[in-house]
């Protein structure tokens, strides 16, 4: 395009547009307050050019309903924060956009976690649990290392590798979207599987695949997997969750064999 | 970074050989050492002539929070979300612990310590456009503030970021402008040259803001909704160049926007970016006034940063400061004559009144509204206390952000709800933000001179003379002005006497002690040439003895590696 | 076991008993149960439909089973004896599979209200295969009960004639329906389970395998009715001679023809 065409271009966006009027119906419910009990609440608001539900959802609050409760940190898709479910599908509120939904949206709270109030839910907690049942941090190889020295050397492709999968921002959309965690509430889900493969990858780490079947070795790991593979298609960041999981099963499968 | 390493980061590693690098736009062939290979790379960020940024691919924070968050899991240390510290206990000259509101329940806990530390980050959203997140609303900064005692640092020192998303405030690199990227008004016009003819878009980040904001001053910014705002044009790069080399706006403009830069222009302002000052600490991170009060990180006035902040030092003074701070901090707690002995009166006494504040919320029958008055101080503050200051404007934002503090204590909720409320929770803590507002607007106010990220119109030089030190705020009682006072700065110690840092008007009015230190410094360096970097570094800026015990002694490099005996 | 017993984590599990071998063999056994099922199954398949090549081929497949070919007489039992081997495989089978089955009412409801709110694919199909699983417990045993009793009654009239006048066509649409659904869905999820055929893009392969899945799918179920259909039709026709064996038409004529 020329510059003249981008300029025009650009030049009759900014002319007033009709901007459609939304209808947000959102699940309200206080579990704090006895007097609460969960209903739908409808809001209306007109759509702005590039309107986020981070946008939409603070000017409800600012303008309509200072009780309404929810959660955003960073929003920009880092924090996992805004998890919600989004016309049923759970999703980061932050980086969705109102127009590529229908003008009359639903917006509930994940389910599976504790709910806080109305689209706020406890998943910090839940993560909490499932990493210390997983034990979910690096296990160092050896005596603490002299940090005057030079660090460990490590493959640049395996640190990539490694960061692929620590990606995840623990959002909860996975154990939200998983059939699996809805009916079994032990399951440890997409997240604490890919959790583990990270370490498994990691060369760091000194545990083995016997240790690591102590811990994710059973129908509550990764046997109780379905393979719905919700997980996969709902993660915000993309994450490889279907041959993550996919791998270690063939690794636990192979320590079951091996006695 | 090399205990960070130790505990799990997967650092982005050094791939012996050649690759293919874009330095200032153009295209250059770095060759790695094969005995490299695999320790933990380092690029140039933010204009830096050493390369010396680490980072994990293009999420090094995340990657950092994942593993220190993991280590802390492993170390069962226990971790009380949905919790914040509404006031510090103290008794006017030690801290005590502090009163925290669980943001579920509601409930009130007194949490008495020995030591307590603030970590809670910048104060952007007292600004209406920034770039931080949500919650970095200052309340750790401010409830020291309440104290009375101790003291704020530099809070007039804000930076902003030419190219924040308008109007979520996400950020697009700088690489934007770097790699050809113009900047453009409502008519589509190209103003960059107009006001810098020679670098044009390619200026600082500070010049280029400023430029921006004085160009939508002149009314030359596209209205939205949300305010105006200008484009920022980079389709003239070519798709290719754009999904490759700019994979990351590409994804901020595509699941933020909806607006595909390939072919559309990126509606950008330049947004509040960084908190330089905060509780002003000495180098173990204690407060200088009030004992056993701590504070890391950008929550702090740790001095590793002054008037304005370097690219990758934000995260790099997060980690560096909690492994130092952190170490004080557990020193502090083994001495002996660090012991509480805390008078229960008066954590009781501190209960009672923040209850009471509480309870006056929600049961008073205040009229003001906690969320309109929090987006007029944001307002105030983006328009007036932005990047370009001016005496009239600052004064005005003064006035009006003391008559919004005077208002926000008959705030009124219209949800009387005790525990998980958040017109509560903007009501009590827009009360403190103001505060904080007030000592950024009042302290850029007095501060007649620029400096650094701090830049008035009325006053465009630097004038060490006069200005070469440190603002100190504190707050006391029902005042609706912060007391400012002013503590000078040693040039005599310094290592890099003040000059011209690479940026701003080069026509500062030094100091009287500077050429005689620069000089001092001149002598030293030429005196201890052939030398090791030590003997100088020792010579011009003995450091060593600050740090606690365990991080003391040289680091092996690459380039100085350690024989056995030196390890020792 | 092993020696990282000990330092797993640091929080005494060196006197744990470890973590049973079980479930790894049994989401193992799981799975190679239904792939072989479902292989026999495309095998199956093909030798019923050569009626729609014609009876004689159909003869000559059934007899061969018999080991007609080889002993020179046709031992039915042979037949009885694969059957047998199809029931074992089916129950272990079923008896693995019920491991998955939401146990509840509050499991189910559950399950089909994620299903609904989710609208997710292979979430979806996972229900689809669950429900034919459980009719497969009832139709494929009636089936499987006559053919290890009656091995004998295999053949182009004899099962016409069992299809038609033994009125097994209704159970047999449904059997069909419900075989081919959850055998195809079934290979499938073994394949995106295991991470089989994932090549370097895991996300297309699996689009890939969905998009084969369904070509499956409608082959055999195209495969399937028209072969029940060419049953009716002989059944029907067949039907004043009910219980007739089929004569190959080479030896129609000759004398002491197979019975």
């Amino acid at each position: 395009m020329t510059d003249t065409a981008v300029q025009a271009a650009h030049t009759a966006d900014a002319a007033p547009v009709a901007h459609r009027r939304l209808r947000f119906n959102i699940l309200r419910y206080n579990p704090q307050d006895t007097g609460s009990v969960p209903r739908m609440q409808t809001y209306e608001l007109e759509e702005a050019d590039g309107m986020t539900l981070f946008i939409a959802l603070n000017e409800i609050k600012e303008k309509q309903d200072p009780s309404l409760q929810y959660d955003f940190v960073c929003r920009a898709g880092i924090c996992g924060s805004c998890g919600m479910l989004i016309n049923g599908r759970p999703t980061l509120a932050c980086r969705t956009l109102t127009k590529n939904l229908d003008a009359e949206i639903t917006l509930a709270p994940l389910p599976f976690f504790e709910l806080i109030g109305d689209l706020s839910v406890d998943t910090g907690k839940w993560m909490r649990g499932m990493s210390e049942r997983l034990e979910g941090w690096l296990h160092a190889k050896g005596p603490e290392p002299d940090l005057r020295r030079l660090e460990e050397r490590m493959d640049p492709a395996v640190a990539d590798q490694v960061y692929e999968l620590d990606r995840c921002i623990e959002c909860g959309c996975c154990v939200a979207g998983c059939g699996t965690a809805r009916m079994r509430e032990d399951f440890v889900g997409a997240v604490g599987l890919n959790r583990v493969a990270r370490f498994k990858i990691d060369p760091r780490d000194r545990r083995s695949d016997e240790d690591y079947y102590e811990v994710i070795g059973d129908d509550d790991g990764v046997f109780g997997c379905m393979s719905m593979l919700a997980c996969h298609d709902v993660c915000p960041k993309n994450l490889p969750l279907a041959t993550q999981i996919a791998f270690m099963r063939r690794k636990m499968v192979a320590i079951g064999w091996k006695k | 970074m090399r205990e960070l390493a130790a505990w799990g980061v997967p650092w982005s590693r050094i791939q012996q050989g050649d690759r293919e690098v874009i330095i200032n736009s153009q295209k250059v062939t770095i060759t790695e050492r094969a005995e490299a290979q695999g320790l933990v790379a380092q690029r140039d960020f933010g204009g830096t002539k050493k390369w010396r940024t680490c980072y994990v691919s293009d999420g090094t924070g995340h990657a950092m929070l994942q593993t220190v968050s993991d280590q802390a899991i492993g170390a069962s240390i226990p971790v009380h979300e949905r919790t914040e510290a509404i006031a510090l206990i103290h008794d006017g000259s030690r801290c005590y612990g502090a009163i925290v509101r669980n943001l579920i329940t509601g409930e009130l806990v007194a949490y008495v310590a020995k030591a307590t530390a603030i970590a809670t980050g910048g104060a952007g959203r007292i600004y209406r456009v920034t770039t931080n997140a949500v919650i970095c609303e200052g309340i750790g900064t401010a409830i020291a503030l309440e104290t009375g005692v101790a003291t704020l640092g530099n809070m007039e020192a804000v930076q902003f970021h030419p190219t924040g998303i308008f109007p979520a405030g996400i950020l697009v690199t700088e690489g934007c402008r770097g790699d050809g990227g113009l900047l453009r008004d409502v008519d589509g016009h190209r103003f960059m040259p107009d006001y810098e003819p020679e670098k044009k878009e390619l200026a600082s980040r500070d010049v280029v803001s400023r430029r921006m904001e004085e160009h939508i001053g002149k009314g030359k910014g596209v209205q939205s909704r949300f305010g105006e705002h200008l484009w920022l044009d980079i389709t003239l790069l070519g798709e290719r160049h754009i999904k490759h080399n700019l994979r990351e706006v590409y994804e901020i403009c595509q699941h933020f926007m909806g607006v595909d830069p390939v072919k559309d222009w990126i509606p950008v302002r330049p947004a509040q970016h960084y908190t330089m000052g905060g509780v002003r600490t000495d180098h173990t991170g204690e407060s200088a006034t009030l004992k056993g009060l701590f504070a890391a990180g950008e929550a702090a006035c740790w001095d590793m940063h002054g008037f304005n902040r370097l690219g990758g030092n934000s995260v790099a003074e997060t980690v560096v400061a909690g492994m130092i701070v952190g170490e004080f901090i557990a020193d502090y707690c083994d001495r002996p004559e660090n012991e509480v002995d805390v008078p229960m009166g008066l954590v009781h006494g501190f209960l009672r009144t923040e209850q009471a504040k509480i309870d006056a919320l929600i049961n008073g029958r205040g009229s003001e509204s906690g969320d309109a008055i929090r987006q007029r101080m944001q307002e105030i503050m983006t328009s007036k206390v932005g990047i370009f200051r001016r005496g009239e404007d600052l004064a005005s934002a003064v006035e009006e952000l003391q008559q919004l503090l005077v208002k926000s204590r008959n705030i009124g909720l219209r949800y009387k709800v005790r525990g998980a409320n958040p017109e509560l929770v903007t009501a009590y803590r827009v009360q403190k933000m103001l505060k904080l507002a007030l000592c950024v607007a009042y302290g850029a106010h007095t501060r007649t001179e620029s400096r650094g990220a701090h830049f008035r119109q009325d006053f465009p030089r630097r004038n060490d003379a006069e200005w070469l030190k440190r603002t100190l705020a504190t707050w006391k009682g029902d005042d609706t002005l912060p007391t400012l006072a002013y503590e000078p700065l040693d040039i005599g110690r310094m290592e890099l006497p003040p000059g011209w840092r690479g940026y701003g008007a080069k026509d500062y009015i030094d100091h009287p002690d500077t050429p005689k230190r620069a000089a001092e410094v001149e002598a030293l360096k030429q005196q201890l040439a052939g030398q090791s970097r030590f003997a100088v570094q020792e010579a011009l800026l003995p450091y060593a003895a600050k740090l606690p015990k365990s991080l003391q002694g040289r680091n092996e490099r690459i380039d100085e590696m350690f024989t056995n005996e030196a390890a020792k | 076991m092993n020696t990282s017993t000990e330092v797993i984590a640091g929080v005494g599990l060196a006197d744990q008993a470890r973590k049973s071998l079980w479930p790894a063999r049994l989401d193992w056994l799981q799975s190679a149960s239904g792939l072989l099922l479902a292989l026999f199954m495309w095998g199956h398949m093909f030798f019923v439909s050569s009626i729609l090549i014609s009876k004689d081929a159909m003869w000559t497949i059934t007899k061969m089973f018999e080991g007609y070919f080889f002993f020179g007489t046709a031992h039915p039992w042979i037949v009885s004896v694969v059957v047998a081997c199809v029931i074992v495989l089916f129950v272990g089978h079923a008896f693995l599979a019920l491991r998955k089955f939401p146990i509840n009412y509050t499991q189910y409801k559950l399950f089909r209200g994620h299903q609904k709110l989710l609208r997710h694919g292979d979430t979806t199909l996972w229900f689809w295969q669950v429900f034919t699983g459980f009719a497969l417990f009832f139709l494929a045993s009636v089936h499987l009960y006559l053919m290890l009793t009656r091995p004998h009654l295999i053949g182009p009239y004899e099962s016409a004639d069992r299809v038609w006048t033994e009125n097994m066509w209704p159970l047999y649409i449904l059997l069909l329906l419900a075989v081919e659904m959850h055998g195809g869905i079934g290979l499938y999820r073994l394949a995106v389970k295991w991470g089989w055929f994932a090549g370097s893009d895991a996300n297309a392969s699996r689009k890939n395998l969905k998009t084969l899945k369904w070509a499956i799918t409608v082959f055999f179920l195209v495969l399937g009715f028209a072969t029940l259909a060419a049953y009716i039709k002989i059944g029907i026709e067949h039907a004043p001679n009910y219980g007739q064996h089929y004569v190959p038409t080479w030896l129609q004529n000759a004398p002491g023809a197979v019975k």
